[in-house]
């Protein structure tokens, strides 16, 4: 969209996105149309914006942005970089590019009715990674195996089945009931022995469910009886959880067949996707469901896996066939198809306008810094409903870089608390340094006096290290890490703290930040702020790392703070002191994730705005 | 005439679901289904104009006509992405009618050349909502009154450089929906204990909840009486783009066309004159507005247009499908500042 707004600046310019246009996007993507579908975006999008304004020079890049290729010197090459992106690792490298080159970058994000435009630019604005963002939410592996309360946690489930029956086979997506349960328990003795007596029966741990399956021939009412009977009567013996909790109810395949009835079509003017399936009907879709996603498996080969996609039907309707049939053993009322679409699969909901609003905003924004103004750029909020100031859109000051910020201080450093006897090489670089840190190619020396090489970037260097653990190589409290990643220009120094004591699934923890909490239950923005920061898979918690960013126009809602009342026109409408409204005084409690929270009393309590007692700095979305 | 609208076609093709889905999973089925069996004319085809028709076809509103009499120019390109370059000369409703069916082949489309003063009155009585961008304030008057007396939706909306405005009058009962959080009443047994028998909210489920907002005239709102205590005493909070509105429109009726930055100087100088005279006559003070307005409020900025077209689409839409609240009345926006501001004028 902006581009379209930038052709009539008349500029040249580059645009990079490795999608592809699917029918989904042409309710606001208007530079496509139906029989694009398929192509290029970044290239169809060029030829559409060439009809605006042939004079233009633009170049499209049908690529990822990640790609080594787009080093510091591509970056170089422009003046300004507008991120249209939906995902926080694609945000989080650029943001490191362009502090590497020097460049202005203009960030924005949008979802649904809301979205937001900003400004960075080095050493005179926070970067992108100057406050930490809410990372997305995670449910603890017994709530997803053992006691679901939600019908997200049985989606999620089901999103784990599919992995471990079709996909890739992951520890962390264990699917059959957790005997480790600390709930279980009634002493915790009892935890350590319901773990071996399970080794010893070995139905659950010793074999994998992939294995199990194939020796099954992928039989559906085999799969339907053990996931959905056998693995609920085993959780049921595991009374302690059901001593406050209404205990699920197995369900049998034979005895669903025999009182099968007719399912009712609701003559409902819904979408026929939108109709909640009665019991039986979900069984034959998992049946079906099951038979083609098997033939799919047979096809594709020896040693083949299969990747979840929201836009494969049997995927999709697997998913919800087994995430319905475990709602309602858990007496949840059921989703339908449409609904277990927008969960599984993450889609946010976008719109032409707000699209058009945010597009307007960021070329506006860039006209500024292309003009040299930058000391007149501005974070803007656009919000559902005005505020009690009766503004839409909120123009807030940028605010200056944090000294602490582990990206763009002089000299970045973070600590990070873990084990080092169960930490592995891998686990650091995966998990840690790319994934929570966004690097995309680290190397890590030890400093150790000898300088050793921990992890190489070059593939195959060091991969021997892999699944040692930190220990190993004599890393242990207070040890310093020396981390670098060439392409991003970044150098991070880690501190290693040890620890036994971590939360249960939790492999670390970043010291200095808040914990990760649950969001209060709120309005719509509140959710949508935990959506925040372009995590396109934090539409719902994670249910997939390695699933394809799914849908664009990422939101980050950051809806927070007041402005400063810069009217310009005359003293009736008094300018206030900006200083009052940000949320520096925040930084001292660390509670660096209150900053973004728009009911913030205190700094309600300090806006000294001439006008109303009554502005308190809270947004009312609804 | 929308409430008619679920008898006259129910089913949603499997085409409308694939293409519209990322707006039925925002503001729902029936919101979809209204707009889908509305009907709107959209008059004038500049910048903002063409912003607008974009956003109602892509929403999938049953038909848009484009009503223009003005020809396609050089700078008429530059702001609009509907005319092609090579246009020149033509139509701007007929220019832009080729790019503007191609965004959505479902919606239908038509163009029309003439004058919108031209029109006779039962004219408009064939469409569900009326939005007027380029006209004369007098004309915006007349066509608020007529449509308002048959509940039909009115907006209104111009970019003067780096300002816009956006207004609408949804009739003195225009009633819509709002999509609550649903709490959930405990069910359970005693054996359930007592984690089951706690009312919660349950994110998952939500309600609807019907309500009523009431709107005046183009003609109140813009004649609100500035000498009452009360307007005097609501002054500081008065976004000043309202009374750069009354310049502007003032502009508008005396030269027969907007500040043309190939006229700069005399241009400017009118609107200095104009901007004390208008202050004057609204018996404010002239201090409310200074000058430098007059600089940036040449041309129509096609980021403006894009911000200003945005907030007025999804009003049109909120209108036709009933769902939301609507922004009563004015949406003011400062492309300098980056400030939007929503706020009522009129008899209280």
């Amino acid at each position: 969209m902006f581009l379209s707004n930038c052709c009539g600046a008349g500029r040249g310019f580059s645009s990079i996105d490795l999608d592809t246009i699917d029918v989904s996007n042409l309710n606001r993507q208007f530079l496509f149309q139906k029989k694009h579908v398929g192509k290029s975006k970044a290239q169809v999008a060029k030829e559409s914006a060439l009809q605006f304004c042939p004079t233009v020079n633009i170049t499209a890049y049908h690529d990822s942005i990640m790609n080594p290729e787009y080093n510091v010197e591509f970056f170089r090459k422009f003046m300004l970089v507008m991120n249209a992106l939906d995902n926080r690792a694609a945000r989080n490298h650029v943001n490191r590019m362009c502090l590497a080159a020097d460049i202005p970058l203009i960030e924005s994000g949008s979802a649904g009715y809301l979205g937001q435009v900003t400004v960075i630019k080095k050493g005179l604005t926070e970067c992108y990674e100057c406050q930490p963002k809410p990372t997305q939410k995670t449910f603890p592996g017994c709530t997803i195996r053992n006691t679901p309360s939600e019908p997200i946690h049985c989606i999620v489930w089901a999103k784990y089945l599919f992995n471990q029956l079709f996909g890739e086979e992951d520890a962390d997506q264990e699917v059959s009931p957790d005997t480790a349960d600390p709930e279980a328990a009634w002493n915790p003795e009892d935890t350590a022995t319901r773990a071996t007596a399970s080794d010893k029966d070995g139905d659950i741990k010793r074999v994998s469910t992939k294995e199990w399956a194939r020796s099954t021939g992928y039989d559906p009412a085999k799969l339907f009886n053990k996931l959905f009977k056998d693995d609920i009567m085993y959780l049921l013996t595991m009374d302690k959880l059901w001593k406050t909790r209404k205990a699920p109810t197995p369900l049998d395949w034979q005895q669903l067949e025999n009182s099968a009835r007719p399912q009712e079509v609701s003559a409902g003017s819904g979408l026929k996707d939108q109709q909640v399936l009665g019991v039986w009907g979900l069984c034959q879709l998992f049946q079906r469901s099951v038979e083609t996603l098997r033939s799919q498996l047979q096809e594709k080969g020896e040693g083949a896996e299969l990747v979840w996609d929201k836009d494969d039907p049997p995927a999709l309707d697997f998913v919800t066939a087994a995430a319905n049939l475990r709602m309602h053993i858990f007496s949840m009322n059921m989703k339908s198809p449409f609904d277990v679409k927008s969960m599984a699969g993450n889609i946010i909901p976008a719109i032409a306008t707000t699209n058009a609003v945010i597009a307007g905003l960021i070329v506006l924004e860039g006209l500024k810094v292309l003009s040299g103004e930058l000391e007149s750029c501005r974070t803007i909020f656009l919000n559902k409903c005005p505020n009690l100031r009766k503004k839409l859109l909120i123009p807030c000051v940028l605010d200056p870089p944090s000294a602490s910020c582990y990206v763009c201080a002089s000299q970045p450093e973070v600590t990070v608390k873990l084990n080092v006897h169960k930490t592995t090489v891998l686990s650091l670089q995966d998990r840690i340094l790319k994934e929570r840190f966004g690097m995309v190619a680290p190397d890590v020396q030890i400093e150790d006096g000898k300088g050793t090489i921990l992890i190489s970037s070059e593939e195959g260097e060091t991969e021997t290290n892999n699944s040692k653990s930190l220990a190993d190589f004599g890393i242990r409290n207070g040890s310093r890490l020396q981390v670098d990643d060439f392409l991003q220009d970044y150098a991070l120094l880690v501190n290693v703290l040890h620890t036994e004591e971590l939360e249960r699934d939790v492999e670390f923890e970043v010291v200095g930040e808040a914990p990760d909490k649950a969001p209060p239950p709120q309005s719509t923005q509140e959710e949508v702020k935990s959506i925040t920061n372009g995590n396109k898979d934090s539409a719902q918690p994670s249910t997939s790392f390695k699933a394809p960013a799914e849908d664009d126009d990422i939101m980050i809602v950051d809806s927070g703070e007041e402005e400063e009342e810069e009217e310009g026109a005359s003293s009736s409408t008094a300018a206030t002191s900006s200083g009052s409204k940000r949320k520096h005084s925040d930084a001292e409690t660390g509670e660096t994730s209150t900053k973004r929270l728009r009911t913030d009393q205190s700094s309600a309590a300090a806006a000294t705005n001439d006008d109303d007692n009554d502005d308190d700095d809270i947004i009312a979305l609804d | 005439m929308i409430d008619m609208i679920e008898k006259e076609d129910p089913v949603i093709s499997e085409e409308e679901a694939a293409q519209y889905d990322r707006q039925i999973r925002l503001w729902g089925l029936d919101a979809q289904k209204r707009l889908r069996g509305s009907r709107v004319l959209l008059a004038g085809l500049g910048g903002l104009g063409a912003e607008v028709a974009k956003n109602l076809i892509l929403a999938g509103v049953k038909g848009l006509t484009l009503l223009d009499h003005e020809q396609v120019t050089e700078e008429s390109c530059r702001a609009q992405f509907l005319v092609p370059v090579t246009a020149q000369g033509q139509n701007r409703a007929q220019a832009s009618l080729e790019r503007g069916q191609n965004l959505n082949p479902m919606v239908k489309v038509h163009a029309d050349q003439d004058r919108v003063e031209d029109k006779p009155d039962d004219f408009f009585l064939q469409f569900d909502a009326v939005c007027l961008t380029g006209c004369s304030r007098d004309l915006m008057v007349r066509i608020d009154q007529l449509c308002s007396k048959h509940n039909i939706k009115v907006f209104c909306g111009d970019v003067y450089g780096y300002y816009g405005y956006m207004f609408c009058n949804l009739g003195k009962e225009h009633s819509y929906v709002e999509e609550k959080p649903k709490m959930v009443k405990p069910t359970g047994n005693s054996s359930d204990g007592p984690e089951a028998k706690k009312a919660k909210i349950d994110p998952n489920e939500t309600t609807m909840v019907k309500k009523m907002a009431s709107f005046c005239t183009l003609k109140e709102a813009l004649e609100v009486d500035w000498t009452t205590e009360k307007a005097k005493a609501g002054m500081k909070r008065t976004p000043v783009d309202y009374f750069m509105l009354h310049v502007l429109l003032t502009f508008r009726t005396d030269k027969g066309r907007d500040p043309d930055p190939l006229a700069f100087p005399e241009d400017s100088r009118l609107l200095r004159k104009i901007r004390e005279d208008v202050l004057e006559t609204l018996a404010v003070s002239a201090d409310l507005l200074n000058d430098d307005f007059i600089s940036y409020c040449f041309s129509e900025m096609s980021p403006v247009c894009a911000v200003v077209g945005g907030v007025l689409g999804q009003e049109v839409v909120k209108a036709l499908s009933q769902r939301d609240a609507p922004h009563r009345n004015f949406f003011f926006f400062d492309g300098r500042k980056g400030n939007g501001v929503v706020d009522y004028f009129g008899p209280n």
